[in-house]
């Protein structure tokens, strides 16, 4: 299988630690300059100007959690001015306020660099032609995992608001023969196959990468033997935002993060930092990002670092990406949500919270869906069935809107 | 080939360098730019030993340069051409050239050291026309000329510069840079401090920017060209303008 940029993928650990050691000073010092946020933070643990001049410094150094984008929206977390600014994205916040990112010319270059190594490894070339099915939520990656596909020369059909039919009409008459989507949506586009009778086997998919969510083994297992292809995984973060911060090689054995682009530490539970191997919370630094750093961020995601070499060649580190979190959010459709933010939308749109309420990962085979259930009570409740439909088409509608993901509301009597 | 990492640098009580980590590696032109007192010529003097209170890790080729003294390191393969050129008026220019193979006069017998001059007097004729001619009379260009060609006389592996565009035209830059870019081509390695940031990041591979004795970018030199922040700070542009409301 292809490496795209075999002297940075292969270089020698010991001049990838000088590299990063080099980048992680350079966004410090950019981050205390020019970001009143991080420099207060600094200051006032006494580290600033910021002399990180070990590991041990580094660990002084304050998380930045998810809650700080909210706060700091929209453009609190830029590090360079407005005008040097080329794209500036929007996704789903934890709160009200959705995470305000932004690119600089430097930082789209960074990204595509970035999409087009995880593709690479995963076999895409300029024969292919790729298709990108992802939720609104997720749109910041279709666009990164688009301009990845073009550096690499493949024909890529953009992200679009077809409905699911659609897409696979694409998939079928377009010959597609990438496809980037999730977990999720890839079980639902393999069920909408069998029931409109499609066998696999006229389709020319070869290369499914999922991304947004862990890969279980029996989900892989499944879409690889049902539609005949192979399957690859991706890890990327919709806040930084980008897609592919760590992707599988050939090896199927976890997935090797571009450490030229980020610095990666694991957090136990008892919030220390660890080297040795052991899973805990993924905690990352951008190395390379110029508009939009982030310094130490927790992304809640549970992983394990693993040390040893790669037999496809590549000397960047692997994580393996464990299922459960560590920050308690649901993860569904590659989006991360917080109970409390749904709540923030169902007072918005209902201008009350009902006494009893759920939020959960509902499960039917290999299809998830996110179900918010509502108790009745009075303030909900009308003897008209319309309007009790209108209750819940109001919120379905609100929480796609803000979210960029489907979630079906239920009125109940009683929650058990 | 060069690797710095957390390098402090001080004048007496004034610190000039702020924890600065770097590296050049085998064949590379890597250009450090930055205003006045930003510490690009104290790297230099660190790097060439001449500055002694330093603290930080510096190897050349996994060779520490601690408490190493300026010949000790000559001798690993590290020449530098100082800003100011430092050339000797009265003395002639072969004698320069002699005086750049001084580390070498155990080792070498004469004869190789004389075909090395004539090497380097190919690389700059005009040397060769000047060759018996007292320094003093050159012109600015030729000294600058003279000054790197006497830091080739150490048969260096890498050649630090600083600030080889002082003072003179640009026609004159264009033909010395021309000639560094010849002499990277060659196989040398050159670290290059300037202020006329656009002449080096032009023949440069890579460069770093230094501020206030600390690191605020690097890039591959063409990244660092067309780079908003850096035109606007170092190719012409008031750099207040990058921090406005930021103060």
């Amino acid at each position: 299988m292809a490496i795209w940029n075999r002297a940075r993928e292969c270089c020698e650990r010991e001049e990838r630690a000088q590299e990063q050691w080099e980048h992680l000073q350079i966004t410090l010092n950019r981050a205390y300059k020019n970001v009143p946020f991080y420099r207060n933070r600094l200051q006032s643990r006494a580290i600033a100007p910021p002399r990180v001049e070990s590991l041990t410094d580094l660990r002084r150094i304050p998380f930045t959690a998810r809650h700080d984008f909210s706060d700091q929206y929209p453009y609190g977390l830029f590090a360079v001015p407005l005008r040097d600014i080329v794209r500036i994205h929007t996704a789903p916040g934890t709160s009200l306020n959705p995470t305000v990112s932004g690119y600089t010319r430097s930082d789209l270059r960074m990204w595509r660099e970035i999409a087009a190594t995880g593709l690479a490894a995963c076999g895409v070339g300029a024969d292919d032609i790729m298709q990108i099915i992802l939720d609104p939520g997720l749109a910041n990656w279709g666009r990164d995992y688009k301009d990845g596909a073009e550096e690499l020369g493949a024909s890529v059909i953009p992200l679009n608001a077809l409905h699911l039919k659609k897409q696979l009409m694409v998939l079928r008459d377009y010959k597609i023969s990438v496809l980037i989507t999730t977990p999720t949506s890839a079980v639902e586009l393999l069920e909408l196959l069998y029931a409109i009778n499609l066998n696999p086997n006229a389709l020319a998919l070869r290369v499914l990468i999922l991304v947004g969510e862990p890969l279980a083994a029996e989900v892989r297992r499944q879409l690889e033997d049902e539609l005949h292809v192979s399957c690859w995984c991706h890890y990327g973060l919709s806040e930084i935002p980008g897609p592919a911060v760590a992707f599988e090689c050939e090896q199927h054995r976890g997935l090797h993060l571009q450490e030229d682009h980020f610095l990666a530490e694991i957090l136990t539970d008892s919030g220390e930092a660890i080297e040795n191997g052991e899973p805990g919370e993924l905690i990352l630094t951008t190395l390379t990002t110029r508009a939009f750093p982030l310094i130490r961020f927790r992304t809640g995601d549970r992983a394990r670092i693993i040390s040893e070499p790669c037999a496809c060649g590549r000397t960047l580190k692997r994580i393996e990406w464990l299922p459960e979190r560590a920050d308690g959010m649901l993860v569904f459709r590659g989006v991360k949500l917080h109970d409390e933010q749904i709540l923030a939308h169902v007072e918005h749109v209902l201008g009350t919270v009902p006494r009893s309420w759920r939020i959960r990962l509902e499960k039917e085979g290999a299809r998830r869906e996110l179900v918010l259930s509502l108790a009745m009570d009075e303030r909900l409740f009308s003897d008209e069935i319309k309007e009790l439909e209108q209750v819940v088409w109001r919120l379905e509608s609100e929480l796609l809107q803000e979210l960029g993901i489907p979630v079906a509301v239920r009125l109940q009597e009683r929650l058990e | 080939m060069l690797r710095i990492r957390n390098l402090s640098g001080y004048y007496g009580r004034i610190q000039a360098l702020r924890g600065v980590s770097l590296s050049v590696r085998a064949g590379e032109i890597v250009a450090l730019i930055g205003a006045n007192g930003a510490g690009k010529s104290t790297l230099m003097k660190a790097v060439s030993g001449l500055l002694e209170a330093w603290d930080g890790i510096m190897e050349f080729e996994k060779v520490s340069l601690k408490s190493r003294k300026p010949p000790a390191i000559v001798d690993l393969g590290v020449s530098l051409v100082p800003e100011g050129r430092w050339i000797f008026a009265p003395m002639s220019v072969r004698d320069h050239l002699r005086l750049g193979a001084y580390s070498r006069r155990r080792r070498s017998d004469t004869a190789a050291i004389e075909r090395d001059a004539d090497a380097v007097m190919e690389l700059f004729p005009i040397l060769r026309e000047r060759a018996a001619q007292a320094a003093g009379t050159l012109s600015g260009g030729e000294q600058q000329m003279l000054a790197i060609a006497r830091a080739l006389m150490a048969r260096p592996k890498l050649l630090l510069l600083d600030e080889p565009s002082m003072g003179l035209a640009p026609l004159l830059v264009e033909k010395i840079f021309a000639t560094l870019v010849q002499l990277r081509d060659q196989g040398l390695t050159l670290l290059l401090v300037e202020q006329n940031a656009r002449a080096a990041l032009r023949i440069a591979d890579r460069g770093y920017v230094l501020e206030t004795g600390r690191v605020v970018l690097q890039g591959t030199a063409a990244e660092l060209l067309d780079d908003q922040e850096v035109k606007r700070a170092y190719l012409g542009r008031d750099y207040r303008e990058f921090c406005e409301g930021r103060d």
